[in-house]
């Protein structure tokens, strides 16, 4: 190649660059990998194809890395950069970012695509600081095939109860997954764990993924608000220290005390949480809905139905992942006009196409029958269990799951007992969300 | 020096200092100002002086004591033990390495490994259901240990550091070893003096220095330690393995605490400057 040559290719890539940049005039920050960003890949192909769409308003998409994300985008809103108009937020970080963002009107048509619940969890202040894109709940997986072994032999019926006999005095029957209360979800794991029963096909009857992190106790509240928990109560005291989150903790606690779930599991997150259900070790585990392709491709015979039940009834946690307006944005009108049209049920049902998980209202989610019957058990789940809890869209939420996470893991891995546990989170609780 | 060299050498080292100002000033001045400040992500434009409330907040939180605690003895232990396997490696091996040049090579390739990568790896090698490790253990003893669990986390790390920084400790005594003259060593032995002997009398008084040099800068490294443990374990159920590092990234980035992590940040580096003060004095007097 001459010299020449590599100058004119100079240029030309210089006047590509140029050119791309001179056509996309809105800039929307993304939650980069998986299927979200092909999701979003999708829409954005199909919104800036549309004949009336100006040159100055096509959509442009900008990802980074996944590691620190929200850690990164949190200096990018506060030192005020204009590199995006639109950016990712999630429902527990929407208190945090409000302050560098502005609040939207969506379409028309939000109401009756996404429904009332999944349009609150992009609240903050009553105010809609997003369009909510994807919806992240969880499951109760379990295997079917150890199951429905276990409800076919009447002497392993009789081992199941005198297990639950003898650890949580109750001898307690198996039963089908979808009547689980949280104790039989305690029993059906003890009973499928090596150490407990020498005769379980599994090493460990489930996995608690308990990494101090602050995900991971998104997956553990299902558990306490089954007993009625919560972060506060409606006069704002902070009512953590309750018998709710004692139950809760004491029971996942029995689990690790007796090797129910893996002793490494007090540094699992979510992928080696799942490689312990994949290997076939595990009978059930709570998880995020979107490990369900996952786990399923890896044990076939899996099941899933919504978390166990508590006296106050079953719940999910729930939270999602939206996209919202920058308040620095160079161009707030071309944003805008993207985020109406993403809460479309045009740009929602192509978003599901593509691989995303909106939360969507039944008869949205009705359409998508065929080609996401994933996504009608999401929408069901979330209007009938899902919770958020008081103050979990705060300017501090992410502090509060941060304090929990410490504290709470402390306790299982006995590091510290179950009252310093509470009372150390409870005041991180006051200070946090005073 | 006349004064026409004064101002050449005025001149030449400018653009340094003023290089090494700007990218080392700044950050200094602000961390100074954010630490004895009140701010937050909303405030960062606005800082208000809160004198040294920050420091007195972070020395009474209990966790800045555990993580500086911890800190202090994975530094000592790692180094402690980095430099007493470098050492035995260093000499055990100084023939080798005369004969083979390249055997130094492969030695050091841990080394080369960027940390957070390392964390990551033992991550799945331990993992007891994906990684090699506990599937072989379990493959041939029906049992694996739980690398990563609660009874076992703290040595697992401290063996992770130690085998990817002993290299470094290495490097250096092999480097001081084959600079000890060879005549030293023939006189000794047409004394009748022993192995044993000669490293204990002549080799390792000769070594001392390095081994002072090596156990410093291990200890502040290890005190210091953030991007392995952070990617292999976080940090830890209860805080368990919250190094003052993590302390300050999570104060930061996860809690907002700008201020306070600041004034950690300052703490730790008071710290670090007192303790090489000390080292460099400690040298200077052992100089000969």
């Amino acid at each position: 190649m001459t010299f020449r040559t590599c100058l004119r290719a100079g240029a030309a890539a210089l006047a590509l660059a140029a050119g791309g940049a001179a056509n996309a005039e809105v800039t929307v920050l993304g939650w980069p990998g998986g299927p979200e960003e092909a999701a979003l890949r999708a829409v954005t192909e199909l919104y800036n194809a549309k004949a009336d769409l100006a040159e100055e308003n096509k959509v442009e998409l900008l990802f980074t890395s996944r590691d620190g994300f929200f850690d990164k985008l949190q200096v990018d809103l506060a030192a005020g950069s204009t590199a995006f108009d639109i950016n990712l937020i999630a429902t527990y970080s929407i208190g945090r970012y409000a302050p560098f963002m502005e609040p939207v009107t969506l379409s028309d048509q939000a109401g009756a695509v996404f429904g009332d619940t999944v349009l609150k969890t992009m609240q903050f202040d009553g105010q809609q600081y997003g369009v909510p894109t994807d919806l992240s709940l969880h499951f109760l997986y379990y295997r079917t095939d150890l199951i429905d072994a276990l409800l076919a032999d009447d002497a392993a019926k009789a081992k199941y109860s005198e297990i639950a006999m003898k650890h949580l005095g109750k001898a307690l029957e198996p039963k089908a997954p979808a009547d689980w209360t949280w104790e039989d979800f305690v029993a059906n794991a003890l009973y499928f764990t090596q150490s407990i029963n020498p005769e379980s096909p599994t090493r460990y009857g489930t996995v608690i993924q308990a990494k101090n992190l602050l995900f991971n106790m998104m997956v553990f509240h299902s558990w306490p608000r089954s007993y009625g928990g919560n972060w506060m109560d409606d006069t704002g005291a902070i009512t953590v220290d309750s018998e709710a989150f004692r139950t809760a903790l004491s029971q996942a606690k029995m689990l690790f005390d007796l090797g129910a779930t893996p002793p490494d599991s007090t540094s699992y997150e979510y992928a080696e949480a799942n490689a312990a259900y994949a290997s076939g070790q595990v009978a059930a585990m709570v998880q995020w809905n979107a490990a369900a392709g996952e786990l399923t491709a890896a044990q076939a015979a899996t099941g899933t139905t919504a978390p166990p039940a508590g006296p106050d009834g079953r719940f999910t946690h729930i939270h999602g992942l939206g996209l919202g307006l920058n308040k620095a944005a160079e161009n707030k009108d071309g944003a805008i006009a993207f985020l109406q049209w993403l809460s479309t049920e045009e740009a929602a049902l192509a978003y599901a196409k593509a691989g995303g998980a909106p939360g969507l209202a039944s008869e949205t989610a009705a359409k998508l029958v065929a080609d996401r019957p994933d996504l009608v058990q999401v929408g069901e789940y979330a209007s009938t269990y899902g919770f958020v809890m008081n103050g979990g869209t705060s300017e501090n939420a992410l502090s509060v799951y941060e304090a929990q996470a410490k504290e709470f893991t402390g306790y299982w891995a006995g590091t510290q007992d179950l009252d310093t546990a509470l009372k150390n989170t409870a005041a991180a609780m006051t200070d946090l969300l005073k | 020096m006349t004064p026409g060299r004064s101002v050449e050498n005025a001149l030449l080292a400018g653009p340094l200092v003023l290089f090494l100002l700007a990218v080392l000033g700044f950050p200094t001045v602000l961390s100074l100002v954010y630490g004895f400040s009140e701010t937050g992500f909303q405030t960062l434009t606005a800082p208000q002086f809160s004198g040294l409330k920050n420091f007195r907040d972070a020395t009474a939180d209990p966790t800045f004591w555990q993580a500086a605690w911890f800190s202090l003895r994975f530094g000592a232990i790692t180094a402690l033990l980095q430099c007493g396997l470098g050492l035995a490696l260093a000499v055990y091996l100084a023939p080798l390495a005369r004969a083979h040049g390249w055997t130094v090579a492969i030695l050091i390739i841990p080394m080369i490994v960027a940390p957070a990568m390392m964390g990551l790896m033992y991550r799945l090698v331990l993992h007891e259901f994906a990684g090699p490790v506990p599937h072989y253990l379990y493959s041939w003893f029906g049992w694996s240990p739980s690398f990563l669990g609660p009874a076992n986390v703290f040595k697992t790390v401290v063996v992770a550091e130690t085998l990817q920084w002993t290299p470094f400790a290495f490097l250096l005594f092999l480097t001081a070893c084959q600079s000890i003259p060879q005549d030293l060593r023939e006189a000794a032995a047409v004394d009748g003096t022993r192995p044993w002997r000669l490293f204990w009398k002549i080799e390792l008084p000769l070594m001392m220095p390095t081994v002072f040099v090596a156990l410093f800068i291990r200890f502040i490294d290890g005190f210091r330690v953030f991007d392995n443990i952070y990617t292999l374990v976080g940090a830890g159920p209860g805080g368990s393995t919250t190094s003052i590092s993590i302390y300050i990234y999570e104060s930061f980035l996860r809690r907002g605490e700008i201020g306070k992590a600041l004034a950690a940040a300052i703490l730790l580096f008071a710290t670090a400057f007192v303790l090489l003060s000390v080292a460099q004095r400690l040298l200077r007097g052992r100089a000969p």
